[in-house]
Order: C-alpha cells, then structure tokens, then sequence
C-alpha cells in the first residue's frame, strides 16, 4: 500500500469532498507544490467508502456519476444510489430520465431574475435525472433540436498506464471511441 | 545577411524555429536546458530583472496616458521578445496579449520589413490590424527593435487598449460593423518613427480618424516611452550577462516553461475529450438597413468546443461546426483567438509570475477555413472579435475544472461562464465641442462559478481585464460628467443556483445629466437572449445573462427634488414602474448588445452582467447556505421556495421540517413530469424532422451542416434521412 502523501490528508480530502473543508486548508491546498501524488489514490478511496455498492470506481465524473468495472468485465457509467447507465461510452444522458422547459413559464421556475429568463423561441432548458434517485444531474441551455453535448469522454487506458503507472486489467484500443451514436440507431430500429 | 544571429534572416529565423519544435518536440531543438542546469540562481535572476525591467517602464509610462483603461485598470502592457517573436518576459496587464505578438512578428517577415521598409536602431513600428496578428483594432501595438552590433537580438514591445477606434459606433467595443470598412481606424504593419522618436504625420492619424485624439495621442507617446526606455534597460542587461547568454537564456526560459505547463496538465487532469458550448445572437436587422443589404438580417452563432487533454499532456482544441464568417463585427483570427483564450489558460494551469509564449507550444488548434474564426475575406470586420472569441475562455476553465474534478484535485477547479458589459458614447456638448469615451466597469469585477466544494465568490475575478477591480467611479465622471452612477452593487437573486450557488452578478445605475447638444450610448453585451452558456456544471444552472435598460423622458429630477430614495439598479427600477413611482417616456431593454441610443437629460441607464454558473442539484443545497442567503438578502424567500424547495417562517427562519417536505414535491415532480430519454428522443426528432425553427436558428444550423463533424453528430443523433437540408 503505497504511504499516504500527508501534505495533504485522506481526512481533509474527505472534508473537501464533502463541502467542509476550512477556507484556510483549502488555500494551503491550492499552494501545495507540487501536490501530492497520490491524491487520485486517496480520492477513489475516499469515494469508495461513501458510495453503497461495491463496484470499483475508476473515475468519478459528476457529484453523483462514476465510471465503474463491473464483476464480469465491461466499464459503466452507475449513479450512487446504484442506477446503472450502461456503456460510459455511450453518453449517459441517452440514459436518464429528462424534462425539458420550453414556455417562459417554466424556465421562470429556474432563472429567478425576470428580465433574465431566456427566450423561449430560442432555447429550451433540458434537465437530466437519475432515473433511480431523480437527482439533477445535467442541464443543457441549447436550441430545440441541438444533439445532446457528450460532456466528457475520459481516455483511461493512456490514464492509468502512462499518468498512473497502474495499467487497468481490461485494456483495450475500442476503449477510447465515442458510440454514443449507437443508441439513437438502436431506438430508430424499434429496439 | 540577414539581421538575425548567424546571418540568417528574420524569416529564415523564424522558419528554423518552426521547423526545429516540428521535428524535436522541443521549443528550439533545446533537449537540454544548460544555462538553467548549470546555474539556476543566476538563470531566475536573470529571468526576474527582465520582468522587472518591463514592470519598471510600465509603471513610468502609464503616466503619460489619461485613458481611464490603462490608468486604473490596467489595460496595458509591456513585454520583451527573442527575436523570432516569442514573447520572454511582461510587465503585469493585459497578459493574452503577448500571444498575438508572434504573429505579428511573422506577419513582418512574410511581408518582406527587413528589405523594405528596413529594421534599424531606432525604427518604431506599430499596428492594430488582425489580418496581420492584432486581436482586433482597439489594441494597439508599438514595437522597436534591439539591435546589437548589427545582429537583432529581440523587440521591446508596448500595448494598450484604446478609448475610441474611429469606428461606426463609438468607443473600442462596437458591435455594428457590417466590414473592415467600418471597423474604424484599423493600420497594417507599419513603420511610424526613426531614432525613437515617432513622424510628426502619425499623430494626424489619431487626430483624423478616430474620436478621442487626446486620449490616443498619449497612449501613442506612453506605448512609444515605454518601448524606448524598456530597449534601454534590456541593453544594461546584455552587458551584464553577455550576448551569448541572453541570446540562449531567451530560448531557455520558453522551453522551461513549455515543460512546467506539459507536468500540470499530466500531473493535475485526465486525459481524454471534453465539450463545451455557447450560442449567442447578432441582431442587425432594420439597424444597418439598405446600405448594408448582406448584414440586414440576424444571425445565432454556434460556438461548440472538444476540448483534447493529450497523452502527451497537449491540448488540441478542435472549432470545427463554429458558425461561418460573415458580414458582422465578430470574426477573429487564429492570432486573436489564441490571445483571448489564452486567460483561460493562465489561471487554470499556465499561471507563472513570468508570463511568456510557452503557452503557444502546449496547444494546437484547428480553426476551420471559413469559419469566424478563420476568415477568407481579408475584408472581414473584426472590430469586436474578442465579444464572441472570448467565450471560449470558458471553455479552458469549465473542461479542465471536469479534469481536476474527475482526479480529486476539488481546489483547482474553477468554472466560469462568460461575457460582461462596457459601452461606448460620444456627443457634442452645449458649446459646440466633440467628445467621445468609453467605461468597461462591468467587464471588470465578475463574480466567480460555483465549485463543487463552494458557492461561488462576487466580485471576484476577471478574465479579460487585469485589475478585477472596478476602478474609481469618480475618475469616469471627471472624464465623462454625462454619466453619473447613482448605483453599484451586487443583485440579489442575479445568479445560476445549484448545490453550491455562482456568485451574483453586479448592477451599474446611471443618470444622465445634460449632454448637451447630444450623446449616444453604444452598449456592448454577451449571451444575446440564450443565457449565459449551455452547459451547466454537474447538474447546477447556467450564469443568468446580461441585461440593459434605457429609461428615457423620465421624472428622476422631480423624484431627486422631494428627496428621499431613487431606484439604483435594474430590479428596482422594474419596481418603481410597476408601483408607477418612476414615470418614463419609453423603455428600451436589451440582453443582447444595443445599437446608437440617443440619450437626454434625466435619462437613466441600468446595466448588469457577471452573473456566475451554479454547480449540483438544487434540492441538495445545504439548508443553513440558504439561511445565510437569506440573511444577507443575497437570495429572496421567493427563489428559496421556488428554486430551493427551502420553506421561512415569517421572521425569515428556515423551516427545516417544511423544507424536506416541499424537497420531496418536487422530487416527485420531476418523477411525473420527465420522460425516458427514448420518448423524448422521439418527440425531439419529430421536431428535427419539421424544421421547426424561426429564421436565424434554422440558418445557424444549416450553416453548422456544411461542417462534417457536426453533420455526422446532427444526422446519427436524430437518424435523419441522407437528402435531410436546411
């Protein structure tokens, strides 16, 4: 087990994590050069411990998201309450439940400045929930029509080899491709 | 013989520098970095007496200008570069700037200088043009050559953001240019003084072809000043260290630098494709008329953004789907863009208290011919590219934040959403006199994103402008008694709300008082009508978006004489007109930039901007933030109800019991009304499929489509028929 890098705990991470973090730490945080180098380790632990499930989390994208290896081989996208979203390559948002405000009325019940509601003929604001939890876990501002935006796409082979130095088990070239593609296709055949 | 070290000319020069990172990955071949290895005290102290030095000319010319800018908030800058254009070492001040100089320098040696007109001690030469590296025309730049012993060892350089560019509309920031024609006083390369010393004839050109001689005179002869006596102070250093030291040491500091930047990105993001996005409006329809029949119209630009984190720790940024040139003030080039995004860049990962152009080796971009940011029309108006090219600093600040989020490095994120509010005016007063200015107070002091650890801070931060500070309200009434501010401060509830909130936005308040003969006001302002950015963070809410007011014939004058209280900013004045307390002729409202208004006495003009993005789920805010919101009146008990789900009592205490309740509602709201992504897909698609769209949409993305990476996004996503146009 790697020693744990001090000049920044495990402990304040977790404060950190967690919104608690004293403003004085988080400045020495901000001026701790270089950083430690094994906080990504620190974090996944710090993670593991808060969610219920037992998958390992290879890299958390959201407050509520995380990439995951399942038992059986694959890497998903799985909220924290537990709701799988399937293939991280695949935009997860193609996995949620959504709401989509189009009338002035209900973009006012999100932008409380009158003057600053944007306009309707203009765009519409789409809101992403967890299907399991109903946590907001994306917003779009876009035009109607506009393809939903792949917010990230993580390369985590060249991550954990060449940045970690801790090669993931699963490697493989098909890892890295955006196939978000495939789910409209799916739907288009009826499937 | 060329000028340059070993005979070669500035282009050859030039090319070898290209040619050299081409094939080595290293900035000038330099594998090895021997000044530095061999001593690194002296290799820092030498590096530190050519910022001092620029530092030193900075604060001794910024005297000689009376622009508001560059006196109080710190609109200019000052900068030593090698000879091949690479910016070493800056004074503090508009840092994106040094990214556009070696542009310009390359551009002098395409266009043949060292023959004709020649590069000699002495000669100054100056530009504002973006064709030839220039961000846009309101920056100017003046730089003189150092030239020792007949071999050019690097140019001293001074810049500034002017007052007034001559253009169609007043100021530095017009938005209505329909071409180059109409950008304003916009000059080439060109050498305008010997023996540093400038040609009576360039001063005319100030006098002639823009608005604020007087303030451009000056700033002429501060840029010129600081040049002159910056060539000085870097010759006492070239005897102290020797040539071939500061010959080498020049190239040193870009590699050194090139690799602290590759070891942030590598030891502090993740690496993989990320997205950003902004759309905004151009609104030129009925405002330039017949005379400009091709920019009669409207138009929305799609600003998409991949953002690539490299394994080698690059970035290679693709534009490819960014809407197209056009007849329209905000087309850039690549040297204008590289300049503006680059303050995302230094407080995200490039920060250094030594800013050079190591930042160029670490990006690559592609800027599609064509497209705004690439333009073929060399007649293209560029007078505010930098309106639209600087959203995508947001787009450094808001990937790599996902970056530094996804790693577990929480303090290093910082997202942002952009754009801020600064006008133009001129008018003639009761005697007959011309006069023109300018104010950028609300593209200073913008408040910050939310983070995933806390809300956002006001008046924090800003991108564009240096000193984040608004500057002294009493030094733009002394230069511009038009307009007097009856009101500053932050707005409540004038944020994007999430688990943590954005930092709340500032209102400006103006009354006019008497102009004289006349005054028009040119306001420039982002996020026309869409919002601030598309995206939110991780769940939160997008910056809520800019926002001006114009009440003319009003009865303010009467309200002053019965004393007492007057509304001071945008919410209180929608107040004092409902009440019926506040009496106008007519009321203009923008969210988008405003065309000439014509202003009178008595007028008054509310503005706000800097309204930051949220982060999270709203109904996950921690109940005692919404308190202190609450108590500090930064957020009303109606957004509390409304946004929050957080119920008050009537003292303005948060009922806890109540508020989970209301939290669960509307937990269960979301449950009955959202759909599975399918159906939504499906209705969505029926949409695509009947091109119901106004106008400018439906022309956004029929242009969009001629790009191929968008096209196979737009067609795959909605599984559209191949003969599908716009």
């Amino acid at each position: 087990m790697q020693t744990e890098d001090t000049r920044f705990s495990k402990d304040n991470l977790r404060l950190l994590v967690e919104g608690k973090l004293d403003w004085e730490e988080v400045k020495r945080a901000l001026r701790l050069r270089p950083k430690d180098a094994d906080r990504f380790w620190k974090y996944l632990a710090v993670l593991q411990e808060k969610v219920p499930w037992k998958d390992r989390i290879l890299l958390r994208i959201s407050d509520h998201l995380y990439i995951v290896a399942k038992e059986g081989g694959g890497r998903i996208v799985k909220c924290d309450c537990g709701q799988e979203f399937g293939d991280y390559r695949i935009n997860w948002k193609l996995s949620c439940r959504i709401y989509v405000r189009r009338t002035a009325e209900q973009l006012a019940e999100v932008v409380a400045t009158e003057e600053a509601i944007p306009n309707p003929e203009l765009v519409e604001i789409r809101e992403f929930y967890c299907p399991g939890c109903f946590a907001l876990l994306g917003v779009e501002q876009v035009p109607i029509g506009y393809p939903p935006v792949f917010e990230m796409l993580p390369d985590l082979d060249t991550f954990y080899r060449e940045w970690l130095g801790k090669p993931l088990p699963d490697e493989r070239p098909d890892w890295f491709q955006d196939r978000t593609l495939q789910k409209p296709a799916e739907w288009a055949k009826g499937k | 013989m060329g000028i340059c070290y070993k005979g070669l000319t500035l282009k050859e020069a030039i090319d070898e520098k290209e040619r050299l990172f081409e094939k080595t990955g290293y900035a000038y071949g330099l594998k090895n970095l021997e000044l530095v290895e061999q001593d690194p005290a002296k290799f820092m102290r030498f590096q530190m007496r050519l910022v001092a030095a620029c530092i030193n000319v900075r604060e001794m010319a910024k005297l000689i200008s009376a622009n508001p800018a560059s006196l109080i908030q710190g609109e200019l800058l000052f900068l030593l570069a090698n000879p091949e254009g690479d910016v070493t070492s800056t004074s503090y001040g508009l840092a994106g700037h040094l990214q556009s100089f070696p542009y310009i320098i390359r551009s002098i040696a395409d266009l043949g200088f060292e023959e004709d007109p020649g590069i000699n001690v002495g000669d100054i030469f100056a530009t504002n043009d973006a064709l030839y590296g220039a961000p846009h025309n309101a920056d100017n730049y003046t730089w003189v050559p150092i030239i020792y012993k007949g071999e050019l060892i690097g140019w001293t350089v001074g810049l500034n953001h002017i007052v007034d560019v001559g253009g169609l509309q007043p100021g530095g920031l017009g938005t209505i240019s329909p071409n180059v024609f109409t950008d304003g006083f916009t000059y080439p390369p060109t050498k305008t003084g010997a023996n540093f010393k400038q040609h009576r004839w360039w001063e005319l050109h100030w006098k002639r072809r823009t608005r604020t001689e007087a303030f451009n005179v000056l700033d002429d002869k501060m840029r010129v000043a600081g040049c002159v006596a910056l060539h000085d102070r870097i010759l006492e250093i070239v005897e102290e260290f020797g040539i071939d030291y500061f010959r080498k040491a020049l190239r040193e500091i870009i590699e050194r630098e090139r690799r602290v930047l590759v070891d942030r990105i590598k030891s502090q993001a993740v690496p993989g494709i990320y997205h950003w996005l902004q759309f905004t409006r151009v609104s030129y329809k009925d405002v330039v008329g017949k005379l400009f029949a091709a920019s009669n119209r409207d138009w929305v630009l799609h600003k998409p953004g991949e953002f690539h984190i490299k394994s080698d720790g690059s970035l290679f940024i693709d534009l490819e789907g960014l809407s197209s040139e056009g007849p329209f003030h905000c087309n850039g080039y690549p040297a204008g863009v590289r300049m503006l995004t680059s303050l995302g860049a230094w407080p995200m990962f490039a920060y250094t208290s030594t800013l050079n152009s190591a930042l160029m080796y670490v990006e690559k971009w592609n800027l599609p011919p064509g497209s705004m940011f690439n333009p073929q029309n060399p007649f293209a108006a560029t007078v505010m590219s930098l309106g639209e090219i600087g959203g995508y600093i947001n787009m450094f600040h808001n990937c790599l934040s996902l970056a530094f989020f996804a790693r577990g490095f929480l303090e290093e994120t910082f997202p942002q959403d952009g754009t801020g509010v600064g006008y133009g005016l001129a008018g003639v007063l009761k005697d007959g006199f011309q006069w023109a200015g300018g104010d950028m107070t609300l593209i200073t002091c913008w408040a910050q994103g939310a983070t995933p650890y806390h809300d956002g801070f006001p008046a924090a931060c800003c991108q564009p402008n240096p000193q984040p500070d608004m500057g002294e309200t009493e030094m733009g009434e002394f230069l511009q008694p038009t307009n007097l501010n009856v009101g500053r401060k932050l707005v409540h509830d004038y944020c994007g709300h999430g688990k943590y909130r954005g930092g709340l936005g500032i209102g400006m308040c103006q009354m006019i008082v008497e102009p004289g003969q006349s005054l028009i006001m040119a306001v420039f302002a982002g996020a026309a009508g869409m919002g601030r950015g598309a995206i939110g963070m991780s769940g939160g809410y997008c910056g809520e978006q800019d926002l001006i007011v114009f009440c003319h014939d009003t009865n303010i004058r009467q309200i002053l004489k019965e004393g007492g209280t007057y509304p001071t900013d945008f919410t209180e004045i929608r107040e004092w007109l409902k009440q019926g307390k506040l009496k106008v002729g007519s009321v203009e409202r923008y969210t988008s930039s405003s065309p000439n208004v014509l202003c009178k006495d008595g007028d008054l003009v509310a503005m706000a901007s800097g309204a930051r993005c949220g982060w999270g789920d709203v109904l996950e805010r921690d109940l005692n933030l919404v308190q202190e919101d609450l108590r500090y009146d930064w957020v009303t008990p109606r957004t509390a109800r409304l946004i929050y789900g957080v119920v008050t009592d009537d003292k303005g205490k948060v009922d806890t019991a109540e508020s989970e309740k209301l939290r669960k509602q509307m937990r269960d709201t979301r449950r009955q009304r959202s759909v599975d992504a399918k159906e939504w897909w499906k209705e969505e698609r029926q949409k695509v499929l009947k091109k119901e769209w106004r106008e400018d949409l439906r022309n956004m993305f029929a242009d969009a489509l001629k790009y191929g990476k968008f096209r196979r996004e737009f067609m795959g996503m909605w599984q559209l028929p191949d003969d599908y146009s716009l």
